[in-house]
């Protein structure tokens, strides 16, 4: 009977050690957590001077601000009255030193809660930062945590990448604003797709040139606005695309599935192209040192607008003369990207590597050291073929 | 069903325990070695060659080991090769197979510390698991591979649904161009594929306990295909989502590729939790399996009680586990494993078939 109860008692006691709890649990609400992190070259505020002096901040050249975007749990909480509109969502923080992660651990100095980043989804970088520094060098930290998801999305910042971060529309929080707002390239091929970590990853490991999407801000509106070409010799910014060269990498690359062509017809009046399908097919030739890319564009789509009432769009020469307009304007989109990334930047990072390197990879492994400068003098040659397929519910 | 009393197992059993030694906490890391081995896309064909390769080195293991029924390799060795010889042999394995037992339960435990549990000492983690392992081990091999039956499915399962839902982000260019760099890329990958099969020399002590003998080929070629079909999804879905590149800069990659994706909407918006418990339970298989065989070989090489035996290596198993420092430690010794895997073939079931071969066979001598 002793013993019967011994091993009763024993055995609970045992339990209650392993099952009482986890080990290293901390309980959600006292934790801070942010959804985005901004990165730019350190500006010393008068803040940052004063407490320089009271021995407050680390003692080196500081380089970098990273302005946290952190979801208060106050906001999340619930069960609260809610305050009048115009409450915000969010806070930002933002701190300085030259490693990210020893600003990260900064916030432990000043935060009651600490801050985790598990649920990170942006990741901004300000173009004047990454003239200076190359992005394997800012990335690095954040490709390696462990708390931080390789399914968060890296973009670029024309003006400074906190601003970014910022909104003027009540409940809303940027960085879930921002992340959304890639999904929309179904509705405009204006927008790249969204790079992930993981995409970064690839760029850096390979060595090649790559585009981020731009977001542009002002007083809390932000917008993406083109691309910054990070060239993959340095890993630095060496200069933008406009919104319209990222709309021809979209049609170079067969991406836009949604977007539209503008052009203006021979009354000088806007006429618009809604595409409704795409297929591009990039042909590599090579001949010797000579090398020659064919783009074959093929589109349907609808005319979707049109500003000179005086055409009659059921009719098929008036639409065959559109189709050429628009055909032309798209070649001239082209030409412009094309001169420059062989000219200006002399970079290529509109596909053509890819594509070389599924088509000839012995001439790819040979090439892809100095590809940018390869592809420079390379020949790109574009057949573009627009079908209108249809004008909408208006016949006139 | 009723418990069983004889040591035996099924034909069934028998593929799902050779499945469970083969697959464990190599999956987590495949893509990266054999990717950098071979810097090509082409690596799965590497896996369908080397799933061969290994199936054929596992079907002499069997062969050899039908010739004496209801024996395992710790006990028919010396019949073949001689005591001394047997014990040197049967040594070797019993190093490899403690040395495996603790590589896996590292892994386990680094896994769980890095994505799960950060902060639990890693005592407290790999402790239990060698209690709970112990405890299964003596209920016999029955109770174990009832236990693999169970573990078994849940785990493939949940590992082809993650990598379904991983479609999401797969990208079938990243797998192109199609043996763009020759064969020769695909045989240096050979090298880093027949390792992660490592593990499967269980078959030696396994044939012995199965209840039909004579179905062991059968046992050993779904045993090891179900893997090789696992590997080969596995390179296919990983470099697919994540490309060459970025496999290569990723120490973890299949886990990485799960965490590249969020599913909204359905009731785990993170993959990689419910991956990476679930295959928790099939990296403690696995290190159950090579547990078990260590016990079993030295109980019947010193001829003791299973049971102290299974009580006095659990401390050798913790220390197994706990002598790599570092990371980059942990994945020499994982190299290491795989190495001594291809040379314990070649220095024991191929010479004691060869030897077995001559003697029954030329020498006309009763083995």
């Amino acid at each position: 009977m002793f013993k019967c109860l011994f091993k009763l008692v024993s055995t609970l006691m045992i339990c209650t050690l392993l099952l009482s709890a986890c080990w290293s649990s901390r309980e959600i609400e006292e934790q801070s957590v942010y959804v985005g992190m901004a990165l730019d070259i350190a500006n010393k505020s008068e803040r940052d001077k004063q407490l320089e002096a009271q021995g407050g901040i680390t003692e080196v050249d500081s380089l970098i601000t990273a302005t946290l975007q952190i979801v208060p749990i106050k906001s999340v909480k619930g069960n609260q009255p809610k305050e009048e509109g115009g409450v915000k969502k969010y806070l930002n923080d933002s701190e300085t030193g030259d490693s990210i992660f020893e600003i990260l651990r900064k916030y432990a100095l000043k935060r009651d809660r600490a801050v985790i980043g598990h649920h990170m989804k942006v990741f901004i970088i300000s173009t004047e930062l990454l003239e200076k520094i190359d992005i394997s060098t800012l990335s690095d930290f954040i490709l390696r945590d462990n708390d931080l998801r390789p399914s968060c999305m890296v973009f670029l910042a024309r003006s400074k990448a906190a601003d970014a971060l910022e909104t003027n529309q009540p409940d809303e929080i940027p960085a879930f604003y921002i992340r959304n707002m890639t999904l929309n390239k179904y509705r405009n091929n204006e927008i790249l797709d969204g790079v992930i970590l993981t995409n970064l990853d690839q760029y850096i490991e390979s060595k090649q040139s790559f585009i981020l999407q731009n977001i542009a801000s002002y007083q809390g509106e932000s917008e993406f606005a083109g691309a910054g070409i990070i060239k993959g010799a340095t890993g630095k910014w060496i200069g933008n695309l406009t919104q319209e060269d990222v709309s021809s990498i979209s049609w170079v690359r067969g991406e836009g599935k949604g977007g539209l062509l503008k052009a203006v017809n021979d009354n000088n009046k806007i006429i618009i192209y809604e595409i409704k399908s795409l297929k591009t097919k990039i042909i590599p030739k090579v001949d010797g040192d000579r090398m020659t890319f064919q783009v074959n564009i093929n589109s349907e789509g609808r005319l979707i607008e049109n500003w000179d009432n005086r055409v009659d769009v059921s009719k098929i020469d008036v639409q065959t003369r559109m189709e050429e307009l628009f055909e032309e304007r798209l070649a001239t989109m082209i030409q412009n990207l094309m001169n420059k990334l062989q000219k200006e930047f002399k970079v290529e990072v509109a596909g053509f590597g890819e594509r070389l390197k599924i088509t000839h990879p012995k001439v790819w492994q040979k090439v892809k050291k100095d590809w940018d400068e390869v592809f420079s003098d390379a020949d790109v040659n574009v057949t573009i073929k627009l079908k209108i397929t249809d004008y909408g519910s208006s016949a006139e | 069903m009723f418990t069983r009393t004889d040591d035996k197992i099924t034909t069934t059993q028998a593929s799902i325990f050779i499945s469970s030694s083969v697959l464990g906490a190599g999956i987590l890391t495949l893509p990266r070695s054999v990717v950098s081995a071979a810097k090509t896309p082409d690596v799965w064909l590497s896996i369908l060659i080397s799933g061969i390769i290994v199936i054929l080195m596992a079907i002499v293991m069997a062969k050899l080991s039908q010739k004496f029924p209801d024996k395992t390799i710790f006990q028919y060795a010396s019949n073949i090769a001689g005591k001394p010889l047997a014990f040197i042999i049967s040594t070797l394995l019993l190093v490899y197979f403690i040395m495996i037992a603790g590589f896996e339960l590292r892994v386990l435990a680094e896994v769980t510390m890095f994505f799960l549990l950060e902060g639990t000492p890693i005592w407290a983690i790999i402790i239990p698991f060698i209690w709970l392992s112990g405890y299964l081990l003596f209920g016999g091999i029955n109770a174990i591979a009832r236990l693999l039956q169970i573990i078994f499915p849940i785990s493939v399962l949940v590992l082809i649904i993650t990598y379904l839902l991983s479609l999401k982000i797969f990208d079938i260019n990243q797998l192109r161009p199609f043996l763009g760099e020759g064969l020769l890329p695909v045989i240096h990958g050979l090298k880093s594929t027949v390792l992660i099969f490592s593990g499967f020399e269980i078959t030696m002590f396994l044939i012995g306990h199965m209840q039909h003998p004579e179905q062991a080929i059968k046992a050993v070629v779904t045993g090891l295909g179900i893997p090789a079909c696992i590997y080969l999804f596995t390179l296919i879905f990983v470099i697919g989502g994540l490309s060459v590149d970025a496999v290569l800069r990723s120490t973890w990659p299949t886990i990485d590729l799960l965490r590249s994706f969020e599913i909204s909407g359905l009731f785990f918006e993170r993959l990689e939790f419910p991956f990476l418990v679930i295959w928790t339970m099939q990296m403690f298989s696995n290190f159950t399996c090579y547990y078990y065989g260590a016990s079993l070989g030295i109980s019947q090489l010193i001829k003791v009680n299973i049971g102290p035996v299974i009580l006095g290596l659990m401390p050798f198993i913790y220390l197994s586990a706990m002598i790599p420092q570092r990371s980059n430690d942990i994945f020499a010794v994982g190299d290491f494993i795989g190495w001594s895997s291809t040379v314990l073939f070649m220095i024991i079931p191929l010479p004691l078939y060869l030897i077995w071969l001559i003697r029954s066979k030329g020498l006309k001598q009763h083995v």
